[in-house]
This record gives C-alpha cells, sequence and structure tokens, in this order.
C-alpha cells in the first residue's frame, strides 16, 4: 500500500494540502515527489509555482488516513482510492483553471474541498 | 513481498528523498529503524521527547526565517539531528525491549545489529542508507528477476496514475456511513496538541505495522473547531485505546466515546463560518497597530491566504526622539506597545506632511505609489497584505463613517456620488433577514416580483410570505426569499431606530433612496441617514432620554482628578464627555466620580467682567465663537454651548480669559481696584463683618506678576528670577538658574531695575512720593505681616493733630508721621482694618496716593471729611487751597477711587449696620471700603457716609463755596445719624443724579446724609444751622468739634467715590471742612425762628422758608408735627415734620 510523505512537523505553518486531492504534505515534499494522487493531472513536481497555486496552507483539520480502503472516514472524504497519509478534512480554495478544464475533459467531475457543495 | 515492497519504496522518510533511488528505497529501512525510534522516543522517553519538542520549535521558528538563512540552520540542524537519532537508535532500541514480548523479534534484531555496525559511523543518515541498501541488495539476490522488474515498473509507474477521480461521482449522501463501518470514537487530548496527536498516530500505525501489534485503527482526525479532543476510527475501543497508549497528551482515562452514526458525518461537515472574501468586502484587522480599523479587501491570492487590503494608515507625525535613533539604525528599542503607547490617530497619507516629519529620504515614489516604511500608500490609503488570519471576517459592522473615509480622496474632496452604501448593504443583508417581523411592510427589490410591495405574514427561515399590496395582485400571498425583500418606508412615516449608534432616535420620514431611509430626528432636529432594516415604524416620539443614571446632558462631571467635562451627548448607557482640555471621551456613568456644580462659579473675561454660568458671551480671539456659559471650571475653563455648532453636540471648551460677554453687565465689573489680599483667608479674618461681603473672588492679575525681582533675603538670596504668581503675601518666583519656581514671601523680593538697582515691589515707580508719604515699611512692604495689630495710620487717626488738615499748615503731614514714633507708641487700637490701609496701596494706590491714605487711613472721619472736599478730587487737581493741603498726592486718589463710583451704592444699606452697631466696626469697614476693594459687594462702607452727595445738586448751583473758606462751623447737625436711616440704593440716586435732577428733592429726603446737597438747600445752605454730630464716636478730627454749630458756607457734591464734605463757618468764626455726613441739621426751638423745609417729603411745601409758629420741644421724639407759616402769608399756618426742619440763621 502507498503512502504519503507524513510530514514530521504538525504544527509547521508550512504544511499544505493539495486543493484536489487534499493530502496534507510539506512543500519539500511536494516539491520533490508531487502530489503521491494526483501528481499526474496537477505536475507540482519540482515546479515551486505550481505548488503554490495547487496547495494552500488554509485548511482545517487533519485526517490520519491509515486504512484508506476500508476506513469510513476516508470514504466521506473521497480519499479511498488515495495513497495513505495525512489529509485535511476541508481545504480553502480552488484548483487552477487549467485544472478544473482538464478534468472537465476527461469527464471528471470536479469537487472543491472547501465543503460548499455538499448535497 | 509486493506489499512489503511497496511499502518500503513508497513510505520513504522525507528527508532521505534527495538520495538517489537505491537509497530511497534503502530508506525503508531506515524507516524501520528510526521512525520507531522516533516514535519510541515520542512515547517513552519523556527527556527526548521535550528535546524533540524542542527541536520543533525551532524548526517551526526557522522555518519562517529566511530562505537563506534556513538553508544554513538546516543543515546544522540536520546534522544534530543525525547524530541524536544515533543516540535514539540506541535507546529505541531499549525501548524495543520493553516491548520484546509484543515486538517481532526480527525487526528488534535488524535494527540492533545495524546501529551496532553504525554506532561508530559519524556520517549519519547516509551511511544507513547504503547499509540499507547493501542489505537489500542481498535480500534482493532472493527475488527474481521478474519480482525486481516488477517492483522497478511499480516503482516508475506510480506517478503515472492517471487521475481518475473515480469517488467523485458519488453524491456525498451515498456515503453515510453504514453499521458495517468502523466506529467513530471520540478521545480526549490535550488542548492544543490535537493535530500533533493525529500526526503521531499516523507515524505510529506505519510503524508498527509489520509489528506483532500493529495499530488496527482505520484512521483519525481533528477538527480546529472542536479543541481538546479527536476522532478515531475503529472496530472497538480497545483499538481505538491500544493505539492511543503511550502518546503524550492522550487522556484515554477521560473516556473513549463512541460517536452516534448519525453524527459522524456531521463531525466532518463542521463548517466554520464562511470564510471567503471578495475583492472590495470589508473586514477587520485583527491585530497590531491597526487592530480593529477597518479595511477594504483590494485583491487576494489565489489560494486565498494573503488578502491585500487598503485602509486609512496610522502614522506616528509625532515620533519621538529614539524613533530618529532607531532610523539611524542605532540601538533599536521595540516600541512601547500596549494599552499605554500612543495609537497615532487615523490619517490619510499625506506626502508632504510626511516628509516634513520624517524627512525626505524616508518616502519614495514609485509610479503613483509612495512608499514609506515599506508600506505602500495609494491616494492616500496604505495597501498592505495581510494573512486572511490576522482579520476579522465577520460581524465587521462597517459604520457609515468608516465607510465615508474611504469614499474621501487625499486631498479631502469626496467623489462624485456620495457614499455607495451599497456595499455595506451588501454586507449587512443578511443581518436584515433577521430582523423582518410579521405585519412589517416590506418591498421585493430584486427578482421577478422586483417593485412588489406588500405585508410580512409570515416568516420561514429565509423565506417570507407576503400578502401583495398593489393594483393587480392585491392580497395575494407571495412566497418570496426573505434576502430579497427590504422594509418599506415612504416619506411621512415616524419611525424609531432600532440599532447602531442612533438606536432609539425617532422621527419622520423624509426621504427614501433604495434601502436608505432619512428621516428628521425628533430629538436633535437633524436629518439622520440610516438602512431600512434598522428602523421600525413607530409611533412613540422622542424617546432618547437625556438622563443616562445620576447624570444628565450638559451636566459637569468630575473624571478623575485632574480633569472634569461635559457631557454634550448622550448614548445609550454612555456619555460623550468633553473634557476642560478638549477632548472627548466615551465615559460610561461608573467611570464618573461626581457630579459637579458649578452655579456659583465664577470667573473673570477678557475685559475684567464677572463671567458666570449662563452668560451670552463671545470668544475675543481664535475662532470668535458665541455660545452660552454652560460651567465654569476653576475659573479659568469656560463650558459653553451654542446650538449652531454641530460639532461636539454645540459643546465647547474654552479659557474664560479669552471671553467676552456679549450683553456687559456693568455692576458685575470687578473693580481694577480688587485686593487679591482679600482672598487670603489670614488676612480676611480681622476684617470681620467684611469677610462675608462677597469679596472673594478671583482678583485682577497681580501687579506684580513678570516683574523681575532679585531676593534679598534667605536661602535663595541673591538670585533673581520672575514673579509668576502672588498669593497673598507669597510670590512664585520662577528662577532664573535651575529653571525653578519657588514661593517666597514678597518681602524678601525686590524689583530689580534695568539699572541693577532694586527697589521695594510697593514701592515701584513712585519711590519720590513714596518717601513723602511715609513709613515705606508701614505703609509698602512691610504691610502685610507684623503691623496688623499696631497700626500706623489707625493710631495716625488718634493722635493725628487737626490742624495738619484744616490749615494745611503742614504740607505733607504724613511724612512726618510715618516718621514719628509716636505714631506706632500712640496706638490705641490694634485696628484690624488700618491693616487693610496698610495694604491697599499695594493694590490701587501703592505709591500714588499716600498721603490722603496715611492721613486718613486710621481716622476715617478725617479721611472722609477730606475726600468730601470737592476740589481736589472733582477738579482733579486740587484747584484749592484744600487741595493743596494733600499736595501731590490728590490726583493720584482721585485716579484710583473714580472707578469706584458706580460700586458706591451696593454699599449703602449696610452702611447703617455697620455704623450704628459699633464705631470700630464702622471704622473698620470704612477703611476698606474707601479703597473702593469692595465697593460693589455690598459691604458696609463709610462710602454710604458720602451719599448725601447723591442728594446734591448738579455742581453749577453748588459752585459758590470754596473750599478754604471754612469758618463758623457750629451748627450741629441732627438726627441723621440715629435715625434708621432708609437711604436708597445709591445706584438709584445715581441714576438720579445722572438723569433726574428734577426729581432731586425727593429723592434726597431719603438719603438724609446727603441733605445739605439737596436743591432745596441750594438758596439758603449759607444760613442753614448744622451741628457737628456723631464725630466722637469714630474720632473723627478727634472728636474736637462735636457739638459745635455753623453754617454751610460751601457744599458741593463731588464724585460719588469721595467724600462728601462741606465747609463749615463755626460759630467760633473757625472755618474747616467736614464730612456731611457728620452735619445734622440743627432744629428750629423757638416760635418765630426761620427755618427751611428741605426734606423732599414734604412735597411742595419743600424748599420753602418758614416761621415757627409753635415753640418745638427738640427732645420729643419721634415725628412731630410743627405748625409753621411762610413769612409772606403768616396766617396759613401749615404743618410739617419738625425732621425736614432745619435752622436758619438769620439773613445777613
Amino acid at each position: 500500500m502507498a503512502a504519503a510523505a507524513i510530514p514530521t512537523q504538525a504544527r509547521s505553518k508550512q504544511l499544505r494540502a493539495c486543493l484536489l486531492c487534499s493530502i496534507i504534505q510539506l512543500p519539500v515534499d511536494f516539491r520533490k515527489n508531487g502530489c503521491p494522487n494526483c501528481e499526474e493531472i496537477m505536475q507540482m513536481k519540482m515546479n515551486s509555482d505550481r505548488i503554490a497555486s495547487c496547495t494552500t496552507t488554509y485548511f482545517d483539520g487533519v485526517v490520519a488516513v491509515v486504512d484508506p480502503e476500508n476506513s469510513w472516514v476516508a470514504r466521506w472524504q473521497r480519499t479511498s482510492k488515495y495513497v495513505r497519509g495525512m489529509y485535511a478534512v476541508r481545504v480553502k480554495g480552488r484548483i487552477p483553471e487549467d485544472v478544473e478544464l482538464e478534468l472537465e475533459n476527461r469527464g471528471i467531475k470536479y469537487r472543491p474541498r472547501d465543503q460548499t457543495d455538499q448535497e | 513481498m509486493s506489499d512489503a515492497d511497496d511499502h518500503h519504496m513508497f513510505e520513504s522518510d522525507p528527508v532521505a528523498q534527495d538520495e538517489e533511488m537505491e537509497q530511497v528505497e534503502a530508506g525503508n529501512n531506515e524507516m524501520n529503524t528510526k521512525e520507531p525510534a522516533r516514535d519510541e522516543e515520542g512515547e517513552e522517553e519523556e527527556e527526548e521527547e521535550e528535546e524533540e519538542e524542542d527541536d520543533d520549535d525551532e524548526e517551526d521558528d526557522e522555518e519562517e526565517e529566511l530562505a537563506g538563512k534556513k538553508g544554513k540552520k538546516r543543515a546544522k540542524h540536520r546534522h544534530k539531528r543525525s547524530i541524536a537519532s544515533r543516540f535514539v537508535d540506541l535507546e529505541a532500541e531499549v525501548s524495543d525491549e520493553e516491548e520484546e514480548e509484543e515486538e517481532d523479534e526480527d525487526y528488534g534484531a535488524d535494527g540492533f545489529i545495524e546501529t551496532v555496525d553504525d554506532v561508530d559511523d559519524d556520517g549519519g543518515r547516509r551511511h544507513y542508507a547504503l547499509i540499507d541498501k547493501k542489505r537489500q541488495l542481498e535480500e534482493g539476490e532472493d527475488k527474481s528477476p521478474e519480482q525486481i522488474a516488477k517492483d522497478l515498473s511499480e516503482r516508475y509507474r506510480r506517478p503515472a496514475v492517471r487521475y481518475t477521480g473515480d469517488m467523485n461521482e458519488i453524491p456525498q449522501r451515498l456515503l453515510m456511513p453504514s453499521v458495517h463501518d468502523a466506529s467513530l470514537w471520540q478521545v480526549r487530548v490535550r488542548p492544543g496538541r490535537e493535530r500533533d496527536i493525529v500526526f503521531s498516530l499516523m507515524r505510529k500505525s506505519i510503524d508498527v505495522e509489520y509489528t506483532a501489534r500493529p495499530v488496527s485503527i482505520l484512521a483519525a482526525f481533528q477538527r480546529d473547531s472542536l479543541p481538546g479532543m479527536i476522532y478515531v476510527e475503529a472496530r472497538s475501543a480497545k483499538q481505538v485505546s491500544e493505539a492511543c497508549n503511550g502518546l503524550v497528551g492522550v487522556f484515554p482515562s477521560r473516556g473513549i466515546t463512541l460517536v452516534p452514526i448519525e453524527e459522524m458525518a456531521s463531525l466532518l461537515q463542521i463548517k466554520k463560518q464562511d470564510l471567503t472574501v471578495n475583492a472590495g468586502s470589508w473586514v477587520r484587522i485583527r491585530r497590531g497597530k491597526y487592530a480593529g480599523d477597518l479595511a477594504q479587501v483590494v485583491d487576494m491570492t489565489e489560494n486565498g491566504e494573503d488578502v491585500g487590503l487598503k485602509f486609512v494608515p496610522r502614522i506616528d507625525l509625532t515620533p519621538r526622539d529614539d524613533a530618529a535613533i532607531d532610523a539611524a539604525g542605532k540601538k533599536r528599542k521595540k516600541p512601547v506597545a500596549g494599552a499605554g503607547a500612543m495609537r497615532p490617530p487615523q490619517r490619510l497619507f499625506n506626502y508632504e506632511e510626511v516628509v516634513k516629519v520624517w524627512g525626505r529620504k524616508q518616502v519614495s515614489k514609485r509610479n503613483q505609489v509612495y512608499v514609506f516604511q515599506n508600506d505602500t500608500y495609494k491616494d492616500g490609503f496604505i495597501e498592505k497584505d495581510f494573512k486572511l488570519s490576522g482579520l476579522i471576517l465577520e460581524d465587521v459592522n462597517p459604520t457609515l463613517d468608516e465607510i465615508t473615509q474611504f469614499t474621501r480622496r487625499q486631498d479631502g474632496a469626496d467623489y462624485d456620488h456620495v457614499v455607495d452604501l451599497s456595499i455595506i448593504a451588501e454586507a449587512s443583508r443578511k443581518a436584515a433577514i433577521s430582523v423582518l417581523q410579521p405585519g412589517d411592510h416590506v418591498e421585493v427589490f430584486e427578482g421577478e416580483q422586483a417593485g412588489v410591495h406588500g405585508v410580512v405574514d409570515e416568516i420561514h427561515q429565509d423565506v417570507v410570505i407576503i400578502t401583495a399590496v398593489g393594483v393587480d395582485i392585491e392580497g395575494q400571498k407571495v412566497e418570496l426569499p426573505a434576502r430579497s425583500v427590504r422594509k418599506r418606508f415612504k416619506p411621512g412615516d415616524h419611525v424609531k431606530v432600532m440599532t447602531g449608534q442612533n438606536a432609539d432616535e425617532t422621527g419622520l420620514v423624509v426621504s427614501v433612496a433604495d434601502n436608505v431611509v432619512t428621516f428628521l430626528s425628533d430629538m436633535s432636529m437633524q436629518e439622520v441617514s440610516v438602512f431600512s432594516k434598522d428602523l421600525r415604524e413607530a409611533a412613540e416620539v422622542g424617546s432618547g432620554t437625556n438622563i443616562v443614571g445620576n447624570y444628565e446632558l450638559h451636566d459637569l462631571v468630575q473624571l478623575d482628578a485632574q480633569t472634569v467635562g461635559v457631557i454634550f451627548k448622550t448614548e445609550r448607557d454612555s456619555f460623550r464627555v468633553l473634557d476642560q482640555n478638549g477632548q472627548v471621551r466615551l465615559v460610561q456613568p461608573h467611570q464618573i466620580s461626581m457630579r459637579r456644580d458649578s452655579i456659583r462659579a465664577i470667573a473673570t473675561d477678557s475685559e475684567g467682567h464677572e463671567l458666570r454660568i449662563n452668560d451670552n458671551v463671545k470668544e475675543v480671539d481664535s475662532e470668535g465663537r458665541k455660545g452660552q456659559v454652560l460651567h465654569i471650571h476653576q475659573s479659568f475653563f469656560a463650558f459653553l454651548h451654542n446650538r449652531e455648532i454641530t460639532e461636539n453636540g454645540g459643546v465647547f471648551v474654552t479659557r474664560a480669559r479669552s471671553l467676552a460677554s456679549l450683553a456687559p453687565k456693568g455692576s458685575n465689573l470687578i473693580r481694577a481696584g480688587m485686593d487679591l489680599s482679600k482672598m487670603n483667608p489670614t488676612i480676611g479674618a480681622p476684617m470681620g463683618g467684611m469677610v462675608g461681603s462677597g469679596a472673594m473672588g478671583r482678583g485682577p492679575r497681580d501687579r506684580d506678576i513678570g516683574l523681575t525681582v532679585c531676593v534679598v533675603k534667605g536661602p535663595h538670596k541673591g538670585y533673581v528670577g520672575t514673579i509668576k504668581d502672588v498669593n497673598g503675601s507669597v510670590a512664585r518666583v520662577e528662577l532664573r538658574t535651575g529653571n525653578k519656581v519657588v514661593s517666597l514671601e514678597k518681602e524678601k523680593l525686590r524689583e530689580r531695575m534695568p539699572n541693577g538697582s532694586l527697589v521695594l515691589l510697593t514701592g515701584r515707580g513712585s519711590s519720590a512720593s513714596r518717601g513723602g508719604g511715609g513709613g515705606g515699611g508701614g505703609y509698602g512692604g512691610g504691610h502685610m505681616g507684623p503691623p496688623r495689630t499696631t497700626n500706623p495710620y489707625a493710631s495716625s487717626g488718634g493722635v493725628a493733630p487737626t490742624p495738619a488738615w484744616g490749615s494745611g499748615r503742614t504740607p505733607n503731614p504724613h511724612a512726618g508721621d510715618g516718621r514719628t514714633p509716636a505714631w506706632n507708641a500712640s496706638s490705641r487700637t490694634p485696628n484690624p482694618y488700618a491693616l487693610e490701609g496698610g495694604k491697599t496701596p499695594a493694590w490701587n494706590a501703592s505709591s500714588r496716593t499716600p498721603n490722603p491714605y496715611a492721613g486718613d487711613g486710621g481716622r476715617t472721619p478725617a479721611w472722609n471729611a477730606s475726600a468730601r472736599t470737592p476740589n481736589p478730587y472733582a477738579s482733579g487737581g486740587g484747584s484749592s487751597g484744600s487741595g493743596s493741603t494733600w499736595g501731590g498726592a490728590t490726583p493720584g486718589r482721585n485716579v484710583s477711587a473714580a472707578p469706584a463710583s458706580s460700586g458706591w451704592g451696593g454699599a449703602t444699606p449696610k452702611r447703617n449696620a455697620g455704623w450704628g452697631s459699633n464705631a470700630d466696626g464702622w471704622g473698620t469697614s470704612t477703611q476698606s471700603n474707601s479703597w473702593g476693594d469692595a465697593w460693589g459687594t455690598g459691604a458696609p462702607t463709610p462710602a454710604a457716609a458720602a451719599t448725601p452727595a447723591f442728594g446734591a445738586p448738579t455742581p453749577a448751583p453748588m459752585s459758590a463755596p470754596t473750599p478754604a473758606a471754612s469758618g463758623g462751623f457750629s451748627a450741629p447737625t441732627p438726627a441723621a445719624y440715629k435715625n434708621d436711616i432708609s437711604a436708597p440704593t445709591p445706584k438709584a440716586s445715581m441714576e438720579y443724579d445722572d438723569a433726574h435732577d428734577a426729581a432731586n428733592g425727593q429723592k434726597s429726603s431719603k438719603t438724609k446724609d446727603l441733605w445739605i446737597f439737596s436743591p432745596a438747600c441750594a438758596n439758603y445752605q449759607d444760613r442753614m444751622k448744622v451741628i457737628v454730630h456723631g464725630t466722637r464716636i469714630v474720632d473723627y478730627l478727634n472728636g474736637d468739634y462735636e457739638g459745635r454749630r455753623g453754617r454751610i458756607i460751601g457744599a458741593t457734591r463731588v464724585a460719588d467715590s469721595f467724600e462728601q464734605t462741606a465747609m463749615v463757618r463755626f460759630d467760633s468764626g473757625e472755618t474747616r471742612s467736614i464730612s456731611v455726613q457728620f452735619l445734622e441739621p440743627v432744629l428750629p426751638t423757638e416760635m418765630g425762628e426761620e427755618a427751611l423745609v428741605f426734606a423732599a417729603s414734604e412735597k411742595e411745601k419743600t424748599g420753602r422758608v418758614v416761621i415757627l409758629r409753635d415753640r418745638l420741644d427738640v427732645d420729643e421724639l419721634g415725628s412731630v408735627a410743627v405748625p409753621v407759616s411762610t413769612k409772606e402769608a403768616a396766617s396759613a399756618i401749615f404743618e410739617v415734620q419738625k425732621d425736614s426742619l432745619v435752622a436758619l440763621y438769620p439773613e445777613t
């Protein structure tokens, strides 16, 4: 089972959450490995600007997803298919427009992580 | 195995990831060793834990630092950590042993062996990696090539995993938890450590995953809005407690509570208040210099972390000196923060102002913006980025005032449109919904139904049902979103403000523009604009009370020991107070220590007039504002009120000294001759009845203030200074040396003339005449102290030889007197008034009138008598012989006394009391009064003695007598003093004197003192028999003339302030000037004697010469009617009151 880099500093103000999958990592990890879940579409690896626009420090609530497949929390957060690691409950902001466009092209519904459109 | 590999591959230690791929691979071992170690460290080794925490903090801190610095530090840090981890590994090994029975043997052994290998290895992490790699390769040998290939492909394929977002299509409701899902458990933790614990749980679960006792929780989470607890997803509480076991800051003992299944989702749905901000919205700044200030969002970064704000800057335009040092890069002090520090006021950036204060270098200009102290200023506003967390987004409630500031340009001009209230309106729209009530009249302002209006029937959360009013859909019920309706008012409605700063105001709506309603306040009669949401229709009128607690509008209240203020606005439970320094304070009733009463307070205005509350006054300087005096504070500050001034409710504060009365009141004149010493209680005490006379007021500026003086005695001897203030005999002297103000006895001071000579303070400017005045000690400098008891003047009255007066033989009798020890020696009575006499010159006359004063001082009568002499005073030049007696002194005296004239009046009524009751008292009062300091105050006064003068005819008819001619003055004068004289107030007499000569007779009858001057007597003055009476009591001229009779050869009314005197030729042939108050008419006694009816009470008979037709019993008391007839018509006998008759000498 894959796992994301677990940030060593829980209280770090640098922690950033991915706007798409809500995983929390240190910027340095995003830079080195990109997003463990959505790197393919976010293209953050080695791209600081991209990291800045695709992740945010503005999130609320931290989930430690130990067993994504079986956890209801992960399912509720729609992170069951993602690697295990730290996720944010709520992430403020929207992904950049190009990513949103790309998702649209692929027919994927974009669900912002800010809990604004929960039905 | 692939699982394990996977794990090893991607579960890499973050720090190791900069290594080669192989190293990453190797990292898994490191994971196995180091990570557990760290965990153990957290769980069991308290010390280590703390150290780790310190490290954490350090790292936290350092992360905030600049990047360059960070790199360096980080390297150092990592080094430290690696060294530490070496030991940690060892310890971890020990820890492992503790758990040995539970832990996987292999794992422990592996770790142990590894670390032993590496104990002496300084290389740290890299070596671990290498060793791990070596071992991995060894292990890898067991793997089939396929396996390796698969691993590799998996490894490299992974980043390419296509993002499918396959879960995104599932509606959230299908994700609701079911009974098959694991439960959620609430665990209490130490507040503030929630996030750490969630992270620890994650690390722990990974670390122990492949041990014998893996943590079997599925997830754990924490919410910022739920402090002190975390939620763990697990199948059982036991698993939760196992997972939490050993973690610091978790309190399983406080219960691991199952979260009901229906509440699970909501825990993750907790949403903070909507935190979105948009450009243009209003926020408040949470901390720092601008805390609480309103700001407008200009822009924000894409992820919404930083917000560009525009707001009114607070630039310190009065930087302290050390700030300049800061700028120079010297010792940098942290500015004193906190409540004590003054926060500069909000003010738009003004380039000129800032440059003036801070210097041109501090401000640079780029394009259209100024940069000052690293902040940019545009259009006067500061534009600055803030973190979203440093802003208050909720309940911003911008006020109209604040918004107006933003719409103002730097040059102070408003934008074309007034205020874009829609901005606030938008912000407050949400609030508007909540204020709707059934029955409200509303209109729809947006949506399909826009324009419809009606009455609210029902409200269901965000939906209102209204009954429409209007032509086409009259009566229909319409369902509408609450946010698209607003309260509707029409001009003429009577409304009441429910909330906001205008709360409780009521008024009539004058105009409605969208959602802004303007109404005319019932209270202030001013137009007030408010949002319609804040209004209700109300029938009540002008509630808004002006009373809060015990305090009322326009009360003078004591705020603290130094501060008083006037309430100029009452708010719901507080006041706006303008203090004496002109500052406006918001004060709660409990902050007021007391209400002050200034109803009796007096101040002096710029013209020396008395200033009382309710006077209408005007500023003579500055803005020339007019107003009514509300209060006077310390006779210095005057609080005025003027309805026409809008600022501070029309209340303003100014100095009393800069005010002038709009309607001067003559009678309120504070005499120029006001004696400050009157205010000194120690001096005032001996004055007896005088004290209560109301002379207690603030005198005019002391003459000595501002003088350059030299100290001649005491510790400060030789110092030179300036008199700043005088209080009685004590002067506050600001020394030239040491910038000190000291209190010194005046007698220790001498005025220092420009040529360096020293002059007694009181003798300034006329030392020559003072010398003549004699007794400088008694008269001038020394008079304040010791002479109080033995008074040269008093005694002089007793001993002064009459001739000195009457004859004018001695040109300057006082000079002589002053020098003669006999004066003092013979002082029989410690005469308090004399003290006054001594002092007075210091004030009024000082050197100007030494002579008359000295001569008269003790002997009031004499003094009065002389004063009565018309010439010296009236003419002001000493035109006659008697004038020469006075010498040079006279004019001076004249000057000083002249202004007092109007004051005669008030004093009169009291005179009788003082006079009649005892001579001393009379004398006392005389002295002080004659100098005019209490003229207007109603003190008993000999001035009254002069009252007869009022009744005197105008000088013209009186011009005949010459002062020098004094001769047979023996005519006794009756009664005037024994009787209870109901003298009219001199004021009245004065008027009469000035304006109503015709009425003289009538008036003068009331003022018997002045009978001599009555027009009735004018033609017969030289025949009237008068008798000197009452001199013994007051020792007037030693009483030598008591009982002597004579005829008046000259009497002219002189100015009121002077003693009214008459020249009397006594029967003995001597001619002498006698104060009229001692002259009484001699009653005719013998039948056939001629008499003059002088009293005005006899009406038409007044002024007629009659012949007594009966013998008159002089001793008969009371008024007795006497039968008389005129010479011409001897048979026509009529009666007059005997008191109205004066005997006449036979015509010569």
